[in-house]
């Protein structure tokens, strides 16, 4: 970890693969972008196996380009669709078995605190609804009772999509899926509010359809976590293989479940709050400043 | 052969936009000329979603893009 770890051995650039000559030269290591500059930059995330359309993929792209500190991150994911992309980036991942990402964090977390005392080291879990809120309960759930720091960010696409379909507990009443032929007979978990009661200093729940809300509330998430506790991102994350739906249609569901069930919000405590306000109004100075000069 | 999204370069230059750059899902597939303000397609990385289609024509009605067909090797 850190830039120097990134950085090539004088006279290896010609035989390195040129994605990492790329990332190296034209990426985010050691430099703060903006999501508005996507398109502009190498991404950290390479390409992946997951399906066209899937905007699980999308809000991971977006993820990566928001991280504060790529640098000094690692990545905590778990069986299910999100790995297929998180293993595909140039920023440390490790692969909990299923259901263990936040018990494992928690102790990474703590590690590192005591290795490097004096430096933020950021530690994000990424995994599905299953995952975090079925097989994963009791981790999740612990791991915000003992106020671990880092940042827990569920993918819901409200279905095992990974596996062919089965029902999770975050998949909406009534509804039916390939391996739940009945319809689901109880209600999505409320984990929004299960994440402010058991300890979370910064809870927020978005629907994908704006890249810089995204990326703002990721390096919130992220920020809190280094000096308070645990925080948490209930992210809608459509399957549209699980869900049928039309690739074409995907930014249009994500659209119209904002205005439903997924609309956006946001919750942290006062002290995160001035803390936060703080960052972003250094951040914006010295967006100022460059402009200036 | 395959579908992959295709930027109409002269059309897509006319607006100063970038919205399809900001909402495919994949990393580094649409990208963005600063010099010829266009977006353009890295063919290799597109899966042929068309959400790109419908950011430009459906919610912009800009119609810039067109999908279009691929062979291996193109
Ligand atoms: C202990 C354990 N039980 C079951 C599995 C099989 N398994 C792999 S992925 C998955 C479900 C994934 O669902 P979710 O966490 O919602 O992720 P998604 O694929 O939907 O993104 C299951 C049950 C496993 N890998 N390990
Ligand atoms: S199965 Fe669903 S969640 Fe998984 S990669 Fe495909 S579209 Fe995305
Ligand atoms: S949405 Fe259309 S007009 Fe806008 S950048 Fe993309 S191709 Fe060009
Ligand atoms: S079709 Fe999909 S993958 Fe291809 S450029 Fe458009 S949004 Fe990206
Ligand atoms: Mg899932």
């Amino acid at each position: 970890m850190g830039l120097e770890y990134v950085r090539i051995s004088p006279g290896f650039e010609k035989y390195m693969p040129r994605d990492y000559v790329d990332l190296v030269k034209f990426g985010q290591f050691g430099r703060e972008v903006d999501v508005m500059q996507l398109g502009q930059f190498k991404e950290l995330v390479e390409e992946h196996p997951m399906c066209a359309g899937c905007y699980m993929a999308y809000f991971i792209r977006i993820f990566y380009a928001a991280l504060p500190k790529p640098e000094d991150t690692i990545v905590l994911g778990t069986a299910g669709c999100a790995r297929l992309a998180l293993s595909q980036a140039a920023v440390p991942f490790i692969y909990g078995n299923y259901g263990d990402t936040n018990a494992v964090a928690s102790g990474l977390k703590r590690a590192l605190s005591i290795r490097f005392p004096d430096k933020d080291k950021d530690v994000v879990v990424i995994a599905g609804d299953g995952g975090l809120m079925d097989i994963g309960f009791g981790m999740t759930m612990h791991s915000w009772f003992r106020k671990e720091k880092f940042t827990t960010i569920m993918v819901d696409n409200e279905v095992y999509g990974n596996t062919g379909g089965q029902e999770s507990g975050m998949s909406p009443k009534g509804v039916q899926l390939k391996m739940a032929p009945l319809g689901k007979k109880f209600e999505k978990i409320n984990a929004v509010q299960l994440a402010i009661d058991s300890g979370c200093v910064y809870v927020a729940k978005i629907s994908p359809t704006n890249p810089k809300r995204i990326a703002k509330v990721i390096r919130r998430a992220i920020f809190a976590a280094r000096k308070f506790g645990p925080t948490f991102i209930h992210a809608y994350t459509s399957c549209n293989i699980e869900y049928s739906i039309p690739t074409r249609e995907v930014l249009a569901d994500a659209r119209k479940r904002e205005k439903e069930d997924f609309k956006f919000f946001e919750w942290m405590t006062d002290e995160v709050k001035e803390f936060l306000e703080e960052i972003e109004r250094k951040e914006k100075e010295k967006k100022k400043q460059e402009v200036k000069s | 052969m395959y579908f992959v999204a295709h930027v109409h370069e002269n059309e897509c230059a006319k607006y100063n936009c970038k919205q399809c750059v900001l909402f495919c899902p994949e990393p580094n597939c649409l990208n963005y000329k600063e010099s010829g303000h266009t977006a353009w397609v890295w063919t290799d990385r597109c899966k042929g979603c068309e959400i790109c289609v419908y950011v430009c024509s459906d919610l912009l009605k800009r119609n810039c893009i067109e999908m279009v067909m691929v062979k291996a090797g193109d």
